[in-house]
């Protein structure tokens, strides 16, 4: 009896979930911006898959009402990539225009998709412009003064 | 007389307070069902000493137990004299000095010396008198603040007069004065730059006028005006409100071509770009026009901007092409210089720039006839025009001064939100520039003819323009851009298809869309390119 459990304990595969990159990316698609910040501090392979910007495209959009145009996707590389808007623009205006404890609820609207990504334009050009000057996106990061 | 019994024996609280109402010298009916034996008469009197005797209790509450176990008061319910006794006993144990160490207690938000500004009438003529009769004094230097702001008003009209010896003298006292007020913020600062801007006119009105054509000015006005983007929301919503009207105009449209009459760093072009390269249907050829002052050291600074944007345009696959305009004034470029194509949907932008067409008496021809006029005969699709929403053009000084006190000083109120140093202060010296012009500068050398929206309505009607309502997503752009932007009393209004932008409902700039009124009779020699929808 005994050792059939063995036996059969040992045919059964041991699960490594760094051995499945793809389910470990859908996993970490599911997080929100500051619980991705830490999972890639958890190994190089996660790390190097928390940095594909796929995954912080799912992040910035996933709470838009109909998915953005395929139009949008060469834009945002071009001026930096999901990640860097995410971090400059998306968090901050999420932040600012809901509460954030409905942040992870609330709908995105098409009106906020496009400020964002204008704000994010405007902070590349600002940043080609010359260094000192890529402050204009400041604002968002000071905190409300209520 | 026990509280009780004075209510009872004032049962129609009514009856006795429609009494008390007609004949002052009588108790107030209300507050003696509550006890309180004050005249009516008395009534704002005991107001002010109450709340004089609040503030004095929150800043100073070393002195409050003096009051609990020192001071003896007689008859509380008599709350006029009782005041004045709390008050005098607080002003005896705090013995204040002139120059106070505790100075940032006593200093309250700005917004109360500002809300004390604003009530005392301004639009009256007598304004002085008035301020005297309306001003609350809370503090000591709230006082000082609001004689400076009366000798401010006084010098104004002395210079108006001509007297300039008596004005120059009431610049030394008031000088002297803001030694004892706390100048980095509130009146004081308001005061401070006024009172330098007066003293400049008095003494030395050739240096001032910022007109300078020098290499480092135009670096400088160039940096103070990318700081003043950055510190306040004004030129953000200037530059979101005219793109959001700029790009609907182009809906449809192929090949479209901006004129942008003051280009600086091209801030404003990045966004459009973007929003044109995200148009369903895919980007237009997309030519900018950006007219700026000529660069005297040799660089091309004009060129360098549309280098920058061109890249930009590039890299999110945007056909673009830029041209530079070098023109000292806006009324020395030729339409012939913008070369717009026939085929060409045209916008025309004009940020804080108009008004310096306006020379300050209307003759035949003047300056903004004849730029409107070209402008016109462009027939663009829109002109978007925001200017400041003050009135800064009037003939008179002292109308003049008044109105740019209240205007600036308003401002200045909204920049006390904004936390980023330097931007701050750099924001500020490019708003004092703004004054410098307003108040010392005559003739051509004042540039800053600053009209309020219904002047504007009036003048582009004539020439030949009908507004185009800017509609709801500016607004809720504008409105999304406040709430992101972190002070809190901005606020952003719609005025007959106009949006202006305001600290505390006082609208500060504003942004309005215009369309030429379509020609029965085109102009010979002019190739204009009408089509259907145009004409509605």
């Amino acid at each position: 009896m005994q050792q059939k459990k063995a036996e059969e304990k040992e045919k059964k595969p041991k699960f490594f979930i760094n051995d499945h990159a793809d389910i470990l990316t859908e996993i970490l698609k599911r997080l929100d911006g500051p619980s991705l910040g830490v999972a890639a501090c958890v190994c190089r392979l996660w790390c190097a898959i928390a940095r594909n910007d796929s995954l912080w495209e799912h992040l910035c959009f996933r709470h838009v009402a109909s998915p953005p145009p395929s139009s949008v996707r060469p834009v945002v590389l071009a001026l930096g990539g999901y990640k860097r808007l995410y971090m400059v623009c998306v968090r901050p205006v999420l932040t600012r225009l809901g509460h954030s404890d409905l942040v992870r609820r609330r709908v995105w609207t098409r009106d906020e998709v496009q400020l964002s990504l204008s704000l994010f334009c405007v902070d590349y050009y600002e940043r080609r412009l010359g260094g000192a000057s890529a402050s204009s996106l400041m604002f968002l990061c000071k905190p409300v003064n209520v | 007389m026990s509280p009780y019994d004075s209510a009872t024996s004032s049962g129609g609280g009514s009856g006795s307070s429609a009494s008390s109402s007609a004949k002052p010298s009588e108790i107030d009916g209300l507050l003696a069902g509550a006890g309180y034996k004050v005249r009516s008469s008395d009534l704002r009197h005991v107001a002010q000493r109450l709340e004089r005797l609040e503030t004095a209790m929150v800043n100073s509450p070393a002195e409050i137990s003096n009051l609990a176990s020192d001071s003896v008061h007689y008859n509380p319910s008599d709350i006029a004299s009782w005041v004045d006794s709390l008050l005098s006993e607080l002003h005896q144990t705090a013995s204040m000095p002139s120059d106070l160490p505790d100075l940032p207690d006593l200093m309250v938000a700005p917004a109360i010396n500002h809300t004390v500004l604003s009530d005392a009438a301004w639009t009256d003529q007598d304004a002085p008198q008035q301020l005297n009769q309306f001003t609350v004094v809370t503090a000591m230097e709230e006082d000082s603040g609001i004689r400076l702001v009366h000798m401010l008003m006084t010098c104004a009209e002395s210079v108006q007069r001509g007297e300039l010896a008596f004005a120059g003298s009431l610049i030394e006292d008031m000088q002297a004065l803001l030694t004892r007020v706390n100048t980095s913020c509130g009146i004081g600062k308001v005061a401070d730059y006024f009172i330098d801007a007066l003293r400049r006119r008095i003494f030395s009105p050739q240096s001032v006028c910022f007109g300078g054509s020098g290499s480092a000015s135009l670096y400088e006005n160039e940096v103070l005006y990318h700081h003043f983007y950055e510190a306040c929301p004004y030129l953000k919503f200037a530059h979101f409100t005219a793109n959001q009207a700029i790009l609907e105009a182009f809906d449809g449209h192929d090949c479209v071509h901006v004129i942008d009459f003051n280009l600086m760093h091209g801030l404003q072009w990045p966004a459009l770009i973007q929003a044109l390269a995200l148009r369903p249907g895919g980007p237009p050829l997309l030519r900018l026009t950006g007219i700026g002052p000529p660069s005297p050291d040799g660089r091309d600074s004009l060129r360098e901007v549309g280098l920058r944007l061109a890249e930009l345009a590039r890299s999110v696959n945007v056909r673009f092409a830029f041209r530079g305009v070098a023109a000292s004034r806006l009324e020395d470029v030729k339409p012939w210089m913008l070369q717009v194509g026939p085929k060409e949907a045209v916008a025309v932008n004009s940020i804080m720039q108009l008004h310096r067409l306006l020379g300050s008496d209307s003759t035949r021809n003047s300056p903004v006839e004849v730029v409107l006029g070209w402008i016109r005969n462009l027939n663009p699709k829109i002109m978007t025009v925001i200017e400041q929403e003050a009135n800064h053009n009037q003939p008179g000084f002292m109308d003049r001064f008044t109105e740019a006190l209240y205007y600036y000083s308003t401002m200045f109120d909204s920049l006390e939100g904004c936390a980023l140093q330097p931007e701050k202060a750099l924001a500020e010296i490019y708003i004092q520039r703004e004054i410098c012009n307003v108040v010392c500068c005559e003739g051509l050398a004042r540039v800053e003819r600053h009209e309020p929206l219904g002047k504007w309505r009036a003048r582009l009607g004539q020439a030949g323009f009908r507004p185009s309502h800017l509609g709801s997503n500016a607004f809720k752009q504008a409105s999304m851009l406040l709430t992101l932007f972190s002070a809190e009393g901005y606020c952003v209004e719609e005025k007959e298809g106009c949006l202006t932008l305001g600290w505390h409902s006082r609208p500060l700039i504003a942004a309005s869309a215009w369309q030429a009124v379509p020609d029965a009779n085109p102009p010979l020699g002019i190739v204009n390119h009408h089509s259907n929808h145009n004409a509605l």
